[in-house]
């Protein structure tokens, strides 16, 4: 599934080249326009990578009307700006499209990132009606995803700019966090955070709609949601966790001794626009103190150890949490875990929990 | 391994940080100042940021040789888990 169409400008994206035209300079493409919004509806971002000035950007976005959820002006090698804009984004190569009219621009991205989706300007105006750009869900998240980007490009150019640290950054910009459980409105979003997730998911894998709707009605499990908002903008549901066993169901009349209780998380997930912005770092807090609140003793997160996944295994290193030495599982996971005692991760003043 | 060398890695590992967190005053952060927490204050996003520049640098695949992460305690930790290596 394609996540991010890269653009060229001259001759793509406008009806000539920004820096021949002198004053008068040249139209939008009407038909890679019309690509560009519906894009944009079905939660496919764009970007740009274009041997132009910045302001041919602005030109472009100016006359679209798009949001560009990266922007790549530069002389250098357009492979290169490709694979900025997939780390800036933190989307895997197989994940982009790149269109291009100039056949040398599309013969040397796709021979130096042969993942990429290369298409000329005449593919391009198809493509909607192709799978890899069809989403089967589209959510309210999705339908807005190319704006929180453009949100999130300013404010990254604001953190750039802010001394400090991360915790007067984030509240410095208004940043409000809220952990609620979820509710079956939730379930769309929730499904998609779970196909969409990678390098902040600790399964792995996708868990299907009806699994998540059952979870949600079994007394015996949480489905805990994380939503994200800050004076740039609201970035809605981007996290989300399982947690079953944490002895919030066993009644005065269950005799199993405290110290037996283990908590366990076969499920953190979390969108990658939330990466810097404490949200994981959050909700592994609110699942200790929950979990030690119920009264278990133990917290378990079995975790797939992959490349993809280093932002996750940090976050549970920072959160206190160990696995043995040498017990990745065959499938590639290993438990996490650490004791509910002593002194669990806090919570910061910008979180609400409900 | 020397403690030279180890030296050498942590003040460019300090250099590193300064750069990945966008915080100069890092420059100067003790080498037994924890990583995580109320010390650099390091997230994943930052945390993952530095580990791609070691293995860049170094060629040293840190999370793929440590499980849990436990290099990244404090600054020292991490410069001779690097200095071990190359």
């Amino acid at each position: 599934m394609i996540k991010c169409v890269v653009w060229d400008i001259d001759n793509t994206l406008l009806t000539g080249v920004y820096l021949e035209s002198g004053a008068d300079l040249p139209g939008a493409d009407p038909g890679l326009t019309g690509v560009l919004r519906e894009l944009s509806a079905r939660g496919i971002l764009s970007a740009i990578a274009s041997r132009n000035p910045p302001a041919a950007a602005d030109y472009v976005q100016q006359l679209t009307g798009a949001d560009f959820a990266a922007v790549e002006c530069s002389w250098g090698s357009k492979a290169d700006a490709i694979a900025r804009i997939a780390a800036e984004l933190s989307l895997a190569p197989d994940a982009i499209a790149f269109v291009d009219d100039d056949m040398l621009e599309r013969a040397e991205v796709a021979a130096a990132l042969p993942d990429v989706l290369v298409l000329t300007p005449e593919e391009a105006a198809e493509a909607p009606g192709w799978p890899e750009f069809s989403p089967a869900v589209i959510t309210t998240e999705a339908r807005r995803r190319s704006q929180l980007y453009a949100d999130r490009r300013r404010r990254q150019a604001a953190a750039s700019e802010f001394g400090g640290s991360r915790d007067d950054f984030l509240r410095h910009v208004g940043t409000q966090l809220t952990i609620a459980p979820a509710v079956p409105d939730d379930l769309p979003r929730l499904h998609e955070l779970s196909v969409r997730t990678h390098q902040l998911n600790s399964a792995g894998e996708a868990v299907i709609q009806p699994d998540l709707a059952r979870l949600l009605a079994s007394p015996a499990d949480t489905v805990i949601t994380v939503r994200l908002a800050d004076d740039f903008g609201d970035d809605g549901l981007v996290g989300a966790a399982i947690m079953t066993g944490n002895g919030r169901n066993s009644g005065p009349d269950v005799r199993v001794p405290a110290q037996a209780l283990v908590a366990t998380v076969p499920l953190i997930m979390m969108s990658c626009r939330a990466l810097g912005r404490g949200a994981l770092d959050a909700l592994l807090a609110w699942l200790c103190r929950s979990a030690a609140a119920d009264g278990a003793a133990e917290l378990q997160v079995p975790c797939l150890v992959t490349e993809r996944n280093v932002p996750m295994r940090l976050a549970l290193a920072a959160a206190g949490l160990r696995a043995e030495a040498g017990s990745v599982a065959p499938d590639g996971r290993a438990v996490f875990a650490r004791p509910l005692t002593g002194e669990l991760p806090g919570l910061p003043d910008w979180v609400t929990v409900k | 391994m020397t403690t030279d060398q180890a030296a050498a890695v942590g003040a460019e590992l300090r250099a590193m940080l300064a750069r990945v967190t966008g915080r100069p005053e890092l420059l100067g952060v003790p080498s037994d100042t924890p990583l995580f927490g109320a010390g650099v204050g390091l997230d994943s996003l930052a945390g993952t940021l530095l580990l791609r520049q070691v293995q860049t640098r170094y060629g040293v695949d840190v999370a793929a040789e440590d499980l849990n992460l436990d290099s990244l305690e404090t600054l020292g930790t991490l410069a001779a888990f690097i200095a071990a290596r190359i």
